[in-house]
């Protein structure tokens, strides 16, 4: 049997409500977790829980600025909603983006890993490199490919119409049909070496003794890629997912920046639409409204996901 | 028919060269054991042979082609690794299918190999779980399976059994050995237990350093050792090393050391006055009155069957295995004898054999 270390005697000895880690200030060891937790526990109930249920409390009424005062409207932010065209846009976009944008940062994420995920000299730089993209506040970001995507002295514009992929006619964020995938662009660039440096950390962590087994019986590439890399990596790829797609369901930052959501609504996405009401219109109620549908949305998503990609093994 | 052969092999890792001039054949059907202590080199070979570590130089030929530089999936070979390297993400029929779904075996195929071979390793009711849900020895059983469903020409073991506890490790000694002969493939089995290797091997090589120290069956290993490495590596409780010279005793030739004078036969007169390492397997010395070796008792170890005596002579622990009942206290004095035709002689300077 193996011996225990002498910290998991410890931890043991601290559970069991008896004290006296040497070593450790008494402060640390207390037998009473409640103050502890208090600071937490204070902290969550000022930003997380109040300011959600003054949400609820907002939906249910509406800002009348003539009388400078919230009036209870009931359950009309609620119907107005259901019937809101702009609202269901704003939805469709989201989730356009949503799943665009996740797709190709997940594929394209994995390929640069697979090809990064070498120890020969050289690649630990590359990898460093790769958080560049990271430390950029997005809406730097969105500047930037505000200005590339220039329809006059855009460098991307100069580009894709050298390559013939855009037509001069076509300024990118102020034409309806690829306003989306511009603001796109801008989100991809920054975020894939995101998911590059979660699914590389994951590779990095393979045993390799099932990869000489798989060769041994016989496997090729795509085999080895399908078969045991990628259930390997599930784990993995199911935190980046997570993480990514909650913060992909409330982007916000890139349309604020580079198209305010037009031209028209084509850029609309739901934190977009809440803020406009919110900070534009004064439809505080309204804005709530929509602001708790996001989050109810990414609630739902998020627990679905996590249900569906339980990884057994 | 899988004759693996090796010539000249070599290997080296940048300027650390870990092995040369290794050569060596495996018959079709043979069971070998690469034998040897840690980082002598005997998995290395074998990974060689699997494809997964390059090859420096020389030829490495299976079947009378030289694969050299054929990838691992292009060798048939099967292989069962230390550590079993299963696929965690399958589970038990799944990872012993896998070779088989590469092939894209009909369902069916799938179905009866994987059944037959759980039968044989008593994994039936196993099939439905992950490798993380199985002891160490089930999964040790399901890497069996693997390689077993592959009908591969060539199989290899690494060092199997070594995560195993003593009883079971004894066990799939047998169902190994018994495997391989019912199915008839050349295996070659890396180990650094000389009790495995005696027990399993057709053929035995033992390595030392990167080289081919002695290649024979466990018979020849064990009593005709090339050299004292050889000899202190096989057999249980290991040989007993005297350092002496070889003398004369009424016209026969004689092993001499401090308190020790052991008879040899006769064509060992041409070493005469030699500096000589004479080995004693523990087995072949028995407490006798007017023995060779002659000291006083340390230690009786029981081991249940029979008991190891320690007997202090010439300056060194000599073990000596006697009968149970055999009644004897410490601090008394012993001799223990020994058929001379059961000295070992080994030249002080070089340790190899000295032969007749």
């Amino acid at each position: 049997m193996r011996q225990s270390t002498p910290m998991e005697l410890r931890m043991g000895a601290a559970r069991e409500g008896r004290l006296s880690l040497p070593g450790l200030p008494r402060m640390l060891t207390s037998e009473h977790p409640l103050p502890w937790l208090l600071p937490l526990t204070a902290m969550l109930l000022v930003f997380t829980v109040y300011p959600l249920i003054y949400n609820i409390w907002l939906s249910f009424h509406e800002y009348v600025p003539f009388k400078r005062a919230l009036v209870p409207v009931g359950t009309d932010n609620w119907a107005r909603l259901l019937a809101d065209e702009r609202f269901w846009g704003a939805m469709g976009t989201t989730f356009l983006y949503f799943f665009v944008v996740l797709g190709i940062e997940l594929v394209l994420g994995i390929a640069l890993a697979m090809l990064l995920d070498s120890d020969a000299p050289g690649y630990g730089l590359l990898r460093s490199l790769l958080t560049l993209t990271l430390v950029i506040p997005p809406a730097i970001t969105g500047m930037m490919f505000l200005l590339m995507e220039d329809a006059q002295f855009g460098v991307l514009t100069w580009a894709l119409q050298g390559i013939g992929l855009l037509s001069p006619d076509t300024p990118i964020l102020a034409t309806p049909s690829t306003a989306l995938a511009g603001v796109m662009l801008a989100d991809i660039w920054q975020w894939t070496p995101f998911m590059v440096l979660i699914v590389l950390a994951g590779l990095r962590s393979l045993p390799p003794e099932p990869y000489e087994a798989a060769m041994l019986d016989g496997a090729g590439p795509w085999m080895i890629f399908r078969k045991i890399t990628l259930p390997l990596l599930s784990k993995v790829l199911a935190v980046a997912i997570l993480i990514r797609g909650i913060d992909l369901f409330r982007v916000f930052d890139y349309m604020f920046v580079m198209t305010s959501g037009g031209p028209g609504t084509s850029t609309y996405t739901l934190s977009l639409y809440a803020w406009q009401q919110t900070f534009s219109f004064i439809q505080w109620g309204y804005g709530a409204t929509l602001s708790l549908v996001t989050l109810a949305l990414i609630l739902i998503l998020a627990n679905l996901f996590i249900w569906i990609s339980k990884v057994r093994w | 028919m899988a004759q693996v052969s090796y010539r000249k092999i070599a290997k080296s890792y940048g300027a650390v060269e870990v092995m040369r001039d290794v050569e060596l054949d495996i018959a079709d059907g043979e069971f070998a054991v690469l034998l040897g202590s840690s980082g002598c080199g005997k998995t290395t070979l074998l990974r060689m042979t699997a494809g997964l570590e390059t090859i420096t130089a020389g030829d490495l030929m299976i079947g009378g082609a030289r694969v050299n530089d054929r990838p691992p999936k292009d060798r048939d070979i099967a292989m069962v690794f230390q550590n079993y390297a299963l696929y965690p993400t399958m589970k038990v029929f799944e990872n012993i299918a896998f070779s088989l779904r590469v092939k894209k075996a009909p369902e069916a195929e799938v179905k009866r190999k994987v059944g037959a071979a759980a039968e044989v390793l008593n994994l039936t009711d196993y099939l439905d779980r992950y490798p993380r849900e199985l002891s160490g020895g089930q999964r040790q059983r399901v890497a069996m399976g693997r390689a077993m469903v592959r009908d591969a020409e060539v199989f290899l073991f690494d060092e199997p059994l070594s995560n195993l506890d003593a009883k079971l490790r004894a066990h799939m000694r047998v169902e190994i050995r018994q495997l391989h002969d019912r199915q008839g493939a050349t295996t070659i089995y890396v180990t650094h237990d000389q009790i495995e290797a005696m027990t399993m091997a057709d053929k035995i090589v033992l390595m030392k350093g990167g080289k081919v120290e002695q290649v024979g069956t466990p018979d020849e290993l064990y009593d005709r050792p090339v050299s004292k490495y050889a000899a202190d590596f096989v057999g249980s409780p290991s040989m007993n090393f005297i350092e002496g010279e070889i003398g004369e005793r009424e016209g026969a030739p004689i092993f001499l050391a401090e308190g020790v004078a052991a008879p040899l036969p006769a064509p060992m007169a041409r070493h005469l006055g030699r500096r000589t390492i004479a080995g004693l397997r523990p087995s072949d010395l028995h407490p006798a009155e007017n023995g060779a070796v002659q000291g006083t008792l340390t230690l009786a170890e029981k081991t249940g069957a029979d008991q190891n005596l320690h007997v202090r002579a010439a300056g060194v622990d000599i073990v000596s295995t006697a009968p149970r009942n055999f009644q004897v206290r410490q601090g008394q004095h012993i001799a223990l004898a020994i058929p001379p035709e059961r000295v070992h002689l080994f030249d002080a300077a070089t340790e190899r054999r000295l032969g007749a």
